[in-house]
This record gives structure tokens, C-alpha cells and sequence, in this order.
């Protein structure tokens, strides 16, 4: 098995719980930091009831009552709100902040819209099928099935890894005795909730 | 080099020997980031079901301040007829009852005979630890307490709790470790959930409890029975705060004295009136080392501990009736300070909770009886809340002042010694302070609105308060939060709850702390549920969204006149089809929830075109109901419907000896006061019928609960299919009982045969009968990180099955 290196980025836990403050990953090797997106030039381009919409959730994840959020929810709202982009997307818009930031620095309705709207209008979208083709990788015979095991290792340890709690919690239910999980029926659960 | 390229050429590397051509990592990426998506729509309808349920929870209570104040302002400003006198007078007059002998007499419990099937404990005074902890045992055995126990138990109370100052005042040394537990509300799980992990107190084991034992939970009065119990046999270490749900006007909404009535029949009446004193004797604040203060609801910024060390605190009585004015004559003659409340006759003076009376307006006010209140009243009454609202928005300085009128007129207008009154009503304020605030987090002081009484506190206040006692924290409780626990305003105010699923099964956690001589708390969080499976957080979160969500479309539905009104002045050409925007701003004026509605709207809303909403089709799918040529009476149902809890209020107000029953012309006056209230026709002819329809069995009495029940049963699907309220009268006889009677041991005369003991839930749904209580929720297997960031600890405790998962947080450094 490779060493495992440290994530380029510390990743912030997903919430399972309304903890504010997640727990920094530790400091990174000091890798390049890609090109920050520059969002002056993104147009805000939604409708007003959408923009209603948007607002009511923002309100709902600020804690504080000061109409703004921390940088480590910007990610989760943007997700409450049907898009996905990843942490290092995310990480991107808000100009590459340290872990420091992350937890401190805040964003108003106003500065969130158009980190939404780039998040929208950039062409990085899967689909469910999309999901299950990723889980066939790991579908050594074939069958329909993938080793939870080997789900589990491969969750933990690429990609912007995830914690034992978050993948339990993922996994609960799903592998059958033979701690096997039918990735059809996996994906179709998850994406039910 | 970024890792990354690394790691994917590695893992191809592998798996290429396999001969597969995709990268693991591109999929172990997608399923990261649809699982970290799936998870934050999860937190976010958690959030909104949260909102949900408080929103609901402090609309109730709004509501509950509002009928106080419109009674009371009945009270000043109308000469009632002498029916009406009767009724309305009762709310504010006090006991005829006055001297101590006589309330010896009252409370005797020597000549309640116990019989021998009573299986229950027989307790004998002075209470001793073994029989405290039978006490436990036979709560958790589901056993009741004979009433002669109860009252003696409570005489004992009542005896000690006199003897106690306002002001407990305790101590860590010795290495003692203090437990402090928050709000109970009636769940004995939890309470014997803490006694289980915690132990029970003793000399060894101090404990704190903060208030709000009763209410809302089923089984309140053996929470209070327990708490005392162990008050008596270990006085220097128990000690109880008051709470705002230990006021008995309060208790008469929210469930304690239906249950205590329905627990005990014969004397339920009795033990009522015995815990009304008692309750106003119970102390304020709890002070731990002189640095550590524990009340139940909070600060002001004119809090002054000195001050509330002087008060007489069993004077004030209930938060929803001020002081009364004590005639100076009096004042020396009698040694029982209890007496000269009772001696005050008629005069009694209301101010209202949070908006001070307007007494240029009062002048100018005719004599009126209740018999012609329509709608000149009606008009009159607006103005007067209009007026009350806008000098609600008068920032604290004002507040006060306003007090100063209220008592200054007050004082011109009748008996001298004003400057007495002014300090009651000075103490009163404080009182209120102490048991109804909240923090908030902008700065400042404001009155209260939301709850009615006391006030938001910023955090400038309790900074210059904890500078000006020399205190380093504050510990209260009277909110409710997720994980049991929160502090603010910068970590010197602790709030602490304890009643666990408070709002649906897996709502929260609650949460009781050590304290060691350290003074550093030490969190234990749990969830007390029967489990045999626990739910995972998805599933708990969906089945509490459900819950809040039903509430939600009930609330909605009998709302429906007034948001079509609503949506019809919106939509002036008539389309029946509004913009969502438009919708949710409607309904948030209507219901003035502060939900968010647009996020709320895929739930309560099952199709829009281009964006826009059909709303007669949307309120047919809320009742599936066509319109009908009852249309009159639907009305009326939908309102009684809306506001059966005030509904309900005012009976039990109107029952004055508590006996669950009043005659058919007090309640042919509670409807015509009901529809003062609202300002809606309730006609004759309607209130006749049902006055006929209620009483089942002809000796011209009503029994409360019987009617009540209608409401209960009053389902959407009934309410759907049109019925009027009267066919629901006539079905409910033939209902079969629902209820689980307790094993009573109280050897009352049987009453008719179908008055239930039961529950009835008052909207939010708390503990509903109905709500199956098989499945528990399991709180996540991550803990929740305290909120410092340090390590949290997980352990099970041990499977009784009674308990859940248990999980411990250590306390940071």
C-alpha cells in the first residue's frame, strides 16, 4: 500500500451534527496554491424567487445573527442548495484560505451570490450515472457488488478523504453478511434522502 | 508536486495491472462529494424543522400572554353584569381561604384513608434515603403515589422551602463535584436516565436543579414528587430554582394541572392549590462559590442580586399576575405575610406583562357590560393593542418608565403608600427577569416580545453584570438546544437543558454538568428513549421533519380564510394563481412564524407552473375538501379548531373549584368571551347546540375534557370530509377510551363513564399520544465536538432498556 501523504488541503469534516467549528486536517506540505477565481467578473443571473430561496437558506445556516456565514459553510449551503462542487472547488472561490480563515473570516448574502453562480455555471455535473459507473470500478467480478471493505479504504484514503464516522455513517445498513454492498440499490438510497 | 497526480498514478498503477482503465480516484471523489451533499441537505432540514418547532412553541406562548392581557383588560375596563362577574373576576381574585390554621385545615391529609390494595409507597416522615429511592422505583414501575402521601409530602415541602432564602448559596469545598441539571418539563426518563448514569443525590452528590420541572411531559408530578422527596432527606444538598412553568396560571395551559387533575381526582384540587404556594416559595438563584450563578431564565441589565436577596418572593405568585397593593392598615397586623394578599378585596390592579396599560385611553371609557362588546368594542380593542405594540418597540429606558406610570396612576387613583407598590412592582420586574429572558447576541437590553415577559440580555450586559457581582458565569436554562448544552456570549452564559426529544423523538440531546471545585463544567449528553433499534441521524432527522411538518400543514389549513384573503387581495385579477415569492411573503404575514417559507415550499407545496402556484388547488390538497354550503360553519369549526388551546385555557379558568366540570351558563359565557377574543360572531344559536350536544348526561353540567377530546379527534381527515363540529360530538360518545389509567390508587367516586384521563396535546404536538414510541433516534457516531474543539469521548453506557447512547465530553483546559 503507498504511504499516505498529506491532503494537499485541510478538509473540512461534513456535518453530521451543527458543530460550527470543524477540526483543521493537519498543515499541509506547502504545495503551489492554484489560481483563485477572480468572481468580479461572474454576472448574477437568478430569479427572484430563486434569490429567495437562496436567501432563506443562508439565513437558516448563519448561527451568529449577523447575516453572514463562515467560509467552512459556504460549501454546505452551496450543497443544501442542489450543487456539488468539490472542496477544492470551493476552496478555489473563497481565494484559497488558510484553515485559520476558514473557521474566522464570514461572507455575506451579497458576497455569497456570485460564488453560487460560478458553482452553477461551471460544467462539472454527474449524474446518477455517473455514480454508479464510478462504484463499478470497484466492482472486481463484476456481479453488482463492491467489497464495503475496500469502499471503505478507498473513501478514507483518496480524494478528499473522509472520516470513519462520515463513512459509517454512509455505509450503515448497506453491506449485506458478506459485507458486500449492491452499488445500484446504494447510490438509488442515498440520493433518495 | 501536488500529491494528488502522485497518488492517481499510483492507484493506476494498480489498477491497471487489473486491466482497468478508469481511476479510482475520479470515483472516489464523486462519491465523497455526492455523500458531503446528501449530508448538508440533511443539516439544512434539520435547521428549518428546528425553526419549525420553536417558532410554533413561542407563538403558543404569545398566545397564552395575549388572552392574559385581553382578560385583564376586561377586568379594568368593563362593569360586568354579575354573571360575568363570576367569571371573569375568578382569574383575578384570590382565595377566600386566608389564615393559616384554615389552610391547615384545608391541606389536612390525616383523614385520607389509605386502603389495603394500595400497592404503592407508604411513606413515613422524616423522610430517609431508602425511602427516596422506593420513591424511584415505584415512578419507574409506573406506580402512583396515594394522594395522602402527596400531601403530606408536600406540607413537609412547603414547611421547609419557607425556612429557605431567595438566594441558595453553595459550596465545592470538600472536593464535592455539584450537578446541575436544566429544564425536566414532566420526562421522568430523563430524570432517571441522569440518576442512573449520575447517581442520586446525596451528601456526597449534591445536585442543582434549575427550574421548569413540570409541563408539557406526561409525568410531571412525579418529577416534582422525586425532586422533593430528595429535598427533604438531604436539605443541604438539593436545591431547586424556580422555573417560569412553576406558576400555576401557566401550568393551566400547559399540561400540569390537567394532569394532576386527571391523576387525582379527588384531591387533584387540593394538591393544586397546595403547589401554588409552593411554588411561590421556591428560591430564585443559585450562587456556587460565589462565583457561579444559576438561574432559569436569565439577566437583565438592572438585575441587582442584593436587591432580590430582599424580596418576599412567595408574594409573587404567578408571573401573569403583578403584586397587588397591600392596604397599609394591614400591613403589621398579621404575622403570615401570606394573609393580607387574601384580605385585598376587589381592587385588584393588572398591568399587563409587557405593554404597559394606556391610561389617558382608560378615562375616556364607558362603563360597558361584556353583553354589548361587538364590534364598537371591537374597534376600541384594536386601537388598544395598537397602542400596546407600539410601545412595546420603547427601547428598556422607557420600559421602565412606563412602569413608573402604571404605578403612579395606579397609586392617584386609589389607596395611598404608592412608593410601596413601586418597589413590588420594581420586584416583580426583577423576578421576571430572572425566570423569562433570553441572551441574544446583538448588545443591549429589550423587552422580551416573543415570550411575553422579561427581556433579551446582549452581551455587554452580562459582562458589567458579572464585573459588578464578582461572578465569572452564568449558567441558565429555559431554551431548548440540540445537543443539550450551548454557551454565548463568549462563554460566560451556559445554556443547559435537559428534557431530551423535547420536541419529537430524536429532536435533542439533553445534557446535566458536574462542577468541581475547579469550576470547570463537565458535559454529559444523552437521549433517554426505548430502544431496542436506534434510528440513524438521517432517519431521525426525516421523522422529526415529518412530525414538524404536519403541525406545519395543520397550521396552514385552518388558517385557510384568512391566507385566501391574503392571497386574493395579491392577486386582484382574479387568476387563482400566485407567484411563490408573493405566497410565502402571505403567509408570513398571516402566521407571523419567521419560517422560511421558500425553502419550506418543495414540503407543503405539490406542483407549480412557471413558478406560479394554483392556490385553490393548493388548499384543496391541504384538506381534500370540496367547497360546500357549510361554508358558515366551517369557519367556525376552523377557528374553535385554531384556538382550542385558548379554548381550553379559559375553561379551566372558568373551573374555578378545578373539578373538570362547569355548568352550561359559564360555558355559554367562555364562548361569548372566546369570540370577544377573536372578535368573530360566535351566534347564539350555534353555542346552543353545542352547549345541548356536550352535555351527555343531562345534569346541566360540561365536562371539559369530554369537550376538549372533540377537539382532539378532530383530525385533518375529519375536517376534510366537512363535518360539522356537532356530528363530532355525537361520534365521540360512542368512542371507545384510549387512554393508559394509571393504577389509581385515589378511591374517587366513579365518574361518568365517559370522562377520559388523557393527554391532550396542544399544538406543536408534544408528546402526542399517538407519536409510536418504538423507534429512538442514536445520536451521530462522531460527537459533537465541544465547542472549543476539544476532544470529545464516546461512551455507551450500559444497555438497561431504558437508555440510550450516552457520550461524555471532556471539558477543555
Amino acid at each position: 500500500m503507498a504511504p499516505k501523504k498529506d491532503a494537499k488541503k485541510p478538509e473540512p469534516p461534513k456535518k453530521a451534527e451543527p458543530a460550527p467549528a470543524p477540526a483543521p486536517a493537519p498543515a499541509p506540505e506547502a504545495p503551489p496554491k492554484p489560481a483563485a477565481v477572480d468572481l468580479s467578473g461572474v454576472k448574477v443571473d437568478f430569479s427572484q424567487d430563486q434569490m429567495e430561496d437562496y436567501r432563506e437558506a443562508f439565513g437558516l445556516f448563519d448561527r451568529v445573527g449577523d447575516s453572514k456565514v463562515a467560509y467552512n459553510q459556504v460549501a454546505d449551503i452551496m450543497r443544501a442548495l442542489g450543487q456539488n462542487p468539490t472542496n477544492k472547488e470551493v476552496s478555489k472561490i473563497l481565494g484559497n484560505p488558510t484553515a485559520d480563515e476558514m473557521a474566522n473570516k464570514r461572507v455575506d448574502f451579497e458576497g455569497f451570490l456570485p460564488m453560487l453562480q460560478f458553482v452553477v455555471n461551471s460544467p462539472n455535473k454527474a449524474t446518477y450515472e455517473d455514480y454508479v459507473e464510478g462504484l463499478r470500478v470497484f466492482d472486481k467480478e463484476g456481479n453488482g457488488t463492491v467489497m464495503g471493505a475496500e469502499l471503505r479504504i478507498v473513501l478514507s484514503t483518496l480524494g478528499e478523504k473522509m472520516n470513519e464516522a462520515e463513512i459509517d455513517a454512509l455505509m450503515q445498513g448497506q453491506e449485506d453478511e458478506n459485507g458486500c454492498v449492491n452499488y445500484e440499490a446504494f447510490v438509488k438510497h442515498i440520493m433518495s434522502v | 508536486m501536488g500529491c494528488g497526480v502522485t497518488k492517481t498514478s499510483e492507484f493506476n498503477r494498480r489498477f491497471d495491472k487489473d486491466g482497468n482503465a478508469i481511476p479510482a480516484m475520479k470515483a472516489a471523489v464523486l462519491i465523497q462529494r455526492w455523500y458531503r451533499q446528501s449530508v448538508a441537505r440533511m443539516e439544512m432540514r434539520r435547521r428549518y424543522t428546528w425553526n419549525i418547532f420553536q417558532s410554533m412553541e413561542y407563538a403558543d406562548l404569545q398566545d397564552q400572554i395575549k388572552l392574559y392581557n385581553f382578560l385583564g383588560y376586561l377586568m379594568d375596563n368593563f362593569t360586568p353584569s354579575s354573571s360575568e362577574r363570576k367569571l371573569i373576576s375568578h382569574i383575578f381574585r384570590e382565595n377566600e381561604v386566608c389564615r393559616d390554621a384554615e389552610w391547615e385545615r384545608y391541606f389536612n391529609y390525616t383523614n385520607i384513608d389509605v386502603p389495603d390494595i394500595y400497592s404503592g409507597p407508604r411513606l413515613t416522615f422524616p423522610l430517609d434515603m431508602d425511602q427516596a429511592a422506593d420513591l424511584v422505583e415505584a415512578f419507574k414501575n409506573k406506580q402512583q403515589l396515594h394522594s395522602r402521601y402527596v400531601l403530606q409530602l408536600l406540607l413537609e415541602t412547603w414547611k421547609l422551602l419557607r425556612m429557605l432564602p431567595n438566594i441558595n448559596r453553595v459550596s465545592t469545598c470538600h472536593s464535592k463535584e455539584i450537578t446541575i441539571c436544566g429544564d425536566l418539563h414532566g420526562q421522568l426518563e430523563d430524570l432517571l436516565l441522569i440518576f442512573y448514569k449520575n447517581g442520586m443525590p446525596s451528601m456526597e452528590k449534591p445536585y442543582v436543579f434549575n427550574g421548569d420541572y413540570v409541563d408539557r411531559g406526561k409525568d410531571s408530578i412525579e418529577v416534582l414528587l422525586i425532586l422533593f422527596a430528595f429535598l427533604l432527606v438531604y436539605p443541604g444538598d438539593v436545591y431547586l430554582n424556580r422555573g417560569n412553568h412553576e406558576d400555576h396560571i401557566i401550568n393551566l395551559r400547559y399540561g400540569f394541572t390537567k394532569e394532576v387533575l386527571s391523576k387525582y381526582k379527588l384531591h387533584g384540587k387540593r394538591i393544586l392549590k397546595l403547589l401554588q404556594k409552593i411554588f411561590s416559595w421556591l428560591p430564585l438563584v443559585t450562587v456556587i462559590d460565589q462565583r457561579v450563578l444559576i438561574v432559569h431564565g436569565g439577566i437583565s441589565d438592572t438585575t441587582d442580586l442584593s436587591l432580590i436577596a430582599r424580596v418576599d418572593r412567595h408574594r409573587y405568585v404567578s408571573a401573569l399576575r403583578p403584586p397587588k397593593k397591600k392596604t397599609p392598615s394591614r400591613t403589621n397586623v398579621y404575622a403570615d405575610s401570606e394573609r393580607y394578599d387574601e384580605m385585598i378585596i376587589c381592587k385588584n390592579r393588572r398591568g399587563s406583562l409587557t405593554f404597559p396599560k394606556q391610561f389617558s385611553a382608560r378615562e375616556g371609557f364607558q362603563r360597558r357590560s361584556l353583553q354589548d362588546f361587538s364590534s364598537t368594542v371591537a374597534r376600541t380593542l384594536e386601537e388598544e393593542f395598537e397602542v400596546r405594540r407600539r410601545q412595546a418597540e420603547y427601547s428598556l429606558s422607557s420600559y421602565s418608565k412606563s412602569h413608573r406610570i402604571l404605578s403612579s396612576t395606579l397609586s392617584s387613583d386609589s389607596e395611598p403608600d404608592s412608593s410601596e407598590f413601586d418597589t413590588s412592582n420594581d420586584e416583580w420586574k426583577q423576578i421576571l427577569d430572572l425566570l423569562w429572558s433570553d441572551p441574544m447576541s446583538h448588545d443591549g437590553c429589550i423587552p422580551n416580545e416573543v415570550r411575553g415577559g422579561g427581556c433579551y440580555w446582549g452581551p455587554s450586559v452580562t459582562e458589567d453584570f458579572l464585573n459588578r457581582h464578582n461572578l465569572q458565569l452564568i449558567i441558565r436554562s429555559h431554551e431548548c438546544k440540540q445537543d443539550g448544552y450551548e454557551f454565548c456570549h463568549n462563554r460566560k452564559v451556559l445554556t443547559l437543558f435537559s428534557a431530551s426529544n423535547y420536541y419529537e423523538v430524536g429532536s435533542n440531546r439533553g445534557a446535566f454538568i458536574r462542577l468541581g471545585p475547579d469550576l470547570v463544567p463537565y458535559f454529559v449528553q444523552y437521549q433517554a428513549t426505548r430502544t431496542t433499534r436506534g434510528l440513524s441521524f438521517p432517519q431521525s432527522v426525516k421523522r422529526t421533519e415529518h412530525t414538524a411538518l404536519k403541525v406545519l400543514r395543520e397550521q396552514l389549513f385552518v388558517h385557510k380564510s384568512d391566507l385566501l384573503s391574503a392571497f386574493q387581495a395579491i392577486d386582484k385579477e382574479n387568476t387563482g394563481l400566485i407567484c411563490l415569492t408573493d405566497w410565502a411573503s402571505a403567509i408570513e404575514r398571516v402566521l407571523h412564524l419567521d419560517l422560511p417559507w421558500q425553502v419550506l415550499h418543495p414540503q407543503l407545496v405539490s406542483s407549480t407552473t412557471d413558478g406560479k402556484l394554483d392556490y385553490h388547488r393548493w388548499f384543496r390538497d391541504l384538506a381534500l375538501k370540496k367547497p360546500s354550503s357549510e361554508h358558515i360553519e366551517q369557519s367556525m369549526l376552523e377557528t374553535l379548531y385554531r384556538h382550542r388551546s385558548t379554548l381550553e385555557t379559559i375553561f379551566r379558568i372558568v373551573d374555578t373549584d378545578n373539578s373538570g366540570f362547569i355548568t352550561f351558563e359559564d360555558f355559554r359565557q367562555t364562548l361569548k368571551l372566546l369570540s370577544a377574543y377573536l372578535k368573530m360572531e360566535i351566534s347564539d344559536e350555534v353555542i346552543n347546540e353545542l352547549v345541548i350536544n356536550t352535555d351527555t348526561n343531562n345534569d346541566g353540567n360540561i365536562d371539559i375534557d369530554e369537550f376538549m377530546e372533540a377537539f382532539r379527534l378532530v383530525d385533518k381527515s375529519r375536517l376534510e370530509r366537512g363535518k360539522s363540529l356537532l356530528k363530532l360530538m355525537q361520534d365521540n360518545q360512542s368512542l371507545p377510551q384510549e387512554t393508559e389509567t394509571p393504577q389509581t390508587v385515589d378511591s374517587s367516586p366513579p365518574q361518568t363513564s365517559q370522562c377520559p384521563a388523557l393527554q391532550i396535546s396542544d399544538p406543536p404536538a408534544l408528546n402526542t399520544a399517538d407519536s409510536p414510541s418504538s423507534q429512538t433516534a442514536n445520536p451521530p457516531a462522531s460527537q459533537t465536538a465541544s465547542p472549543s474543539g476539544s476532544n470529545t469521548e464516546d461512551c455507551s453506557a450500559s444497555q438497561t432498556e431504558d437508555l440510550c447512547h450516552i457520550s461524555v465530553v471532556v471539558p477543555p483546559q
